[in-house]
């Protein structure tokens, strides 16, 4: 599966957040997207995922133009995203947070055994109550283990202890090695240095780098981007 | 003694009256957040399917399947026409709604007249409940707007559909996000919102004359109901039913018929007053 974006433009109430970013991800890889706060990394998810409307530009899904797809459709052709907050339903419980991804009870175990054991038997409480971290995780938990081919995952290591960084990791790089696609934004460099196959840099909502992560000078690049 | 009895008894008849009128508008205004001022005119359309039904030489009871599939439609189709463009706008919703009524109202007029016209009873005569003569059909519908209640009460709470409404209740961005088609799962939760006041005029039908203004008795009623048990849980409606057939049956025989309505009004606005302090989280 390859996702497309062309051109793309979006904004909130009028206010352009995007510039025309052009962009492509596709299964098997995985994509680091990178930029100080405040470019448009958060909007790009939205846009992509259809929560904001594309005001200029194109966006395909394998060819298909999905500009003006509902999320939900979206979702049920095989992409998928984490939010880099109100990633769960609050006041709901762990449990039907993960029955609402399609994990159904009997289902639910093997995928909360696969993070921190410290959510493991913990179905029946509610998601708000949980620490930060614990609900990154659980919403982590809820993209890798659906069988979506491309999923977005914003800032999935904000606020998370060092040690559920790496498990994170790994279960991203499970997810590429099992053939999908992840279009990673991240402000946890390290983690991104290890995982990606590319690297996409973002400033003021357009595209000012994009390299392989093998190009021997895009960590300089990126680092000068970044003002680390 | 035989008072206080009749009085239990009145109060249960009100409190599933209450309950049953007021239950698709738990759906629509507590978890939605749509005010549908026609709710009143679905609870008329369903007297009208009763009236229909009977008239028509039918078994009175086929009048409670007929107008929940009548009004799911109609609910459906309102909700995709009229209330799909105006979420999170309740002063439209108040205005769209409140014509909606009236257009209702008048269709009635031209389709049935103004005349009222007369719903039998059933299941006419009295029964005698520890020692104390009450109306059969009264009884009976204490009994079959409970069941009807707790049946939509757990569809709601133990359903994946339950479950679904209560994620886009939360975060309607998020349930979308998750795969969910919000668009579908509203049209179904206003549909049954809709049947239901459609099943409570059925229900009600019996009791009262049947004309195009009935639903504006029940509208305020149900209105204090959800009021009083809380906008943001369906648990509420049964609640809310009977503090309001409590205090209004208790009021009513020591005091006075004019002064239960008053107190009932109190009681709503002081429990606005307190949701006011409260935060709007959603449960079921």
């Amino acid at each position: 599966m390859r996702l497309n974006a062309t051109n793309l433009h979006a904004g909130y109430g009028g206010v352009p957040a995007l510039h025309g970013i052009s962009m492509e991800i596709q299964s098997g890889e995985i994509v680091a997207l990178v930029g100080r706060n405040g470019v448009g990394k958060t909007t790009l998810v939205k846009t992509l995922m259809g929560l904001l409307p594309v005001t200029d530009g194109e966006l395909l899904l394998d060819d298909q133009p999905i500009t003006n797809w509902a999320p939900s459709k979206r979702v049920r052709a095989g992409l998928r995203a984490t939010f880099q907050e109100k990633g769960l339903f609050q006041e709901l419980t762990v449990g039907e947070n993960l029955r609402l991804n399609g994990f159904e009870p009997n289902a639910q175990d093997a995928v909360l055994e696969q993070f921190p054991k410290s959510l493991s038997g913990r179905q029946s409480q509610r998601a708000g109550t949980l620490s930060g971290g614990e609900q990154k995780m659980l919403a982590a938990a809820c993209a890798l283990k659906t069988d979506a081919s491309l999923i977005i995952m914003d800032e999935p290591t904000e606020g998370l202890q060092p040690s559920n960084v790496e498990v994170l990791g790994d279960h991203i790089d499970n997810a590429r090695s099992a053939g999908r696609g992840v279009l990673l934004i991240e402000q946890h460099i390290a983690l991104a240095n290890r995982l990606a196959d590319r690297f996409i840099v973002v400033e003021k909502g357009r595209v000012v780098e994009a390299s392989p992560a093998d190009d021997p000078t895009i960590q300089t690049r990126i680092k000068k981007r970044l003002a680390i | 003694m035989e008072a206080l009895g009749i009085e239990l008894l009145n109060g249960l008849g009100l409190f599933a009256t209450l309950g049953i009128v007021a239950l698709g508008l738990g759906i629509v205004f507590g978890l939605m957040g749509v005010i549908n001022l026609a709710h009143g005119e679905f609870v008329m359309i369903g007297a009208y399917v009763a009236y229909l039904v009977q008239d028509g030489g039918l078994n009175y009871w086929l009048a409670i399947p007929a107008a929940a599939v009548v009004l799911f439609f109609v609910g459906s189709a309102v909700e995709m026409v009229l209330i799909r463009r105006i979420y999170q706008k309740p002063e439209l919703t108040i205005l769209a709604t409140f014509g909606l009524s009236i257009v209702l109202r008048q269709l009635a007029e031209i389709l049935f007249s103004k005349n009222s016209r007369k719903v039998s009873n059933p299941i006419p005569g009295a029964t005698d409940v520890f020692g104390i003569t009450f109306p059969t059909y009264r009884l009976v519908l204490i009994v079959v707007a409970t069941l009807i209640v707790v049946a939509v009460l757990l569809l709601f709470t133990k359903s994946r559909f339950g479950l679904t409404v209560r994620a886009i209740v939360a975060n309607r961005g998020l349930a979308e996000s998750s795969g969910i088609r919000t668009s579908v799962a509203n049209i179904l939760a206003f549909g049954i919102g809709a049947a239901a006041a459609g099943v409570a005029g059925v229900l009600v039908a019996p009791l009262v004359s049947v004309d195009s203004q009935i639903g504006l008795s029940y509208l305020p009623g149900a209105f204090l109901v959800v009021i009083v048990g809380g906008f943001t849980r369906l648990w509420g409606v049964v609640i809310g039913a009977a503090i309001v057939a409590a205090v209004q049956t208790g009021v009513t025989h020591y005091v006075d018929a004019v002064w239960a309505q008053i107190a009932a009004l109190v009681l709503a606005v002081v429990m606005l007053q307190l949701s006011r302090s409260g935060s709007r989280e959603v449960t079921i």
